[in-house]
């Protein structure tokens, strides 16, 4: 072998190298990655909105797609600007309808899917997009409300249902624990959280507090139910609300999703 | 030109060994070395401007992202501060939490040295492979144009 012909193989050798050593990346290491969606326990427990009325949910029907959890570097900070740059993702292909009020008072989260072999790392960015079932219990809508209502010996029996579609796009969980961190052959979860107090209100929560303030409550759905029952979706809500309640609701209803307790940016 | 190939691969060896091999240490020097420890003050408000009295504030270091590191409570003001160990470079996580109510935010520190386990790092092999391959690159260019030995 000759001089260059050496020099030309030790070259190929380092560059063989270079390029095996950089495909290998961190060795392939893979985790379980759960999905959940959470309603809180004032979907599972129930709770007294800002005006006063205790209200239960028998059942309460998500209806999602595009599910996409990422790892962000720098984190994806949803009160910026900018887009959700993913450097890993993990993505589920189907549709979901979840029941956010299945099970008991104490019942976890519900696991919407999991991925047995999502890349290791921290999934610190999460997205989904609410959208009409196309079948199933929540048919046509992207979120349907089905619960009772009681105040002073009144009970109301509703059903509220949503044909607006959402799409979120969500940083870091904030809550208890940090959520996402998928280790080599362990499992972690991510979370989709639905705010329903935001929608009616908290009793227990200061009255000029944002979240009041900004809840439509319950006692403009109790004006115009009719024998004890509200079945009304959108349309029927913008003829029979008051201008100024229909359009809190259109406000509000975009702020519903949140990882834990950190806000979500919507479109 | 053999003389000029030994010359070479000598070159390369003792590259490679100039890497690792330490410094040696003066009898009587002396030495000052500091550490700046830069505070980090935080104000956690509420979307309407108000502070954040008295909420929970729990802070994770860049090479422990599950076990806090540090919590406490905001002030009346909703501020707060910390010192993080410039020993673990990265990004450190400051999450705040009251009532229903929270954010988290994302602070780099240090972030011009190498972070371990950061998403876009090298493995040491990759590292040393690469060192191997800016040696390599001097020294076979130098033999691959070097005049070829004579007869």
């Amino acid at each position: 072998m000759t001089k260059r012909n050496l020099v030309i193989a030790v070259t190929m050798l380092f560059i063989v190298s270079i390029m095996l050593t950089s495909c290998a990346g961190t060795g392939g290491a893979v985790g379980k990655l759960q999905v959940n969606a959470n309603g809180e326990d004032f979907v599972r427990q129930g709770f007294v909105s800002k005006d006063g009325w205790s209200i239960s949910f028998d059942r309460l029907y998500v209806s999602l797609a595009d599910v996409t959890a990422c790892q962000t570097d720098p984190p994806y900070d949803p009160h910026s600007s900018t887009s959700m740059d993913c450097d890993v993702k993990v993505s589920l292909d189907e549709m979901y309808c979840v029941d956010l009020a299945e099970g008991g008072p104490n019942a976890p989260p519900i696991l919407v899917d999991e991925v047995a072999d999502a890349p290791a790392g921290h999934y610190n960015a999460i997205s989904w997009k609410m959208v009409k079932a196309p079948s199933g219990p929540a048919s046509g809508y992207s979120l349907v409300i089905i619960g009772t209502a009681a105040k002073d010996g009144q009970s109301i029996d509703f059903s509220i249902k949503v044909d607006r579609e959402y799409e979120y796009s969500c940083g870091e969980y904030v809550g208890d624990e940090r959520k996402g961190i998928v280790q080599e052959g362990g499992s972690a979860d991510v979370e989709m959280t639905f705010h329903f107090d935001h929608m009616f209100g908290d009793a227990e929560t200061a009255m000029d507090d944002d979240l009041n303030v900004s809840a439509v409550g319950f006692e403009p759905f109790a004006g115009i139910a009719e024998g004890g029952k509200l079945d009304a979706d959108m349309a029927e809500l913008r003829s029979s609300l008051s201008p100024q309640d229909y359009q809190m609701l259109e406000d509000i209803l975009p702020t519903l999703g949140h990882v834990g307790e950190g806000h979500c940016h919507c479109e | 030109m053999h003389t000029k190939w030994n010359i070479a691969l000598c070159l390369l060896f003792l590259a490679i060994l100039g890497l690792g091999l330490p410094t040696p240490a003066l009898a009587h020097g002396a030495r000052i070395q500091y550490t700046v420890n830069v505070a980090i003050e935080l104000v956690a408000t509420y979307d309407n401007g108000d502070p954040m009295a008295g909420a929970q504030y729990v802070i994770y270091a860049p090479d422990d992202p599950s076990t806090p590191w540090l919590a406490g409570e905001c002030d009346d003001e909703g501020r707060f501060s910390f010192t993080p160990d410039s020993s673990r470079p990265g990004t450190w996580v400051v999450q705040v939490r009251q009532a229903g109510h929270g954010d988290i935010v994302h602070i780099p520190v240090g972030q011009d040295t190498t972070v371990a386990g950061s998403t876009g790092g090298y493995t040491t092999l990759q590292i040393v492979l690469m060192a191997a391959c800016v040696v390599w690159g001097s020294v076979g260019t130098a033999l691959y144009f070097s005049p070829r030995r004579r007869g």
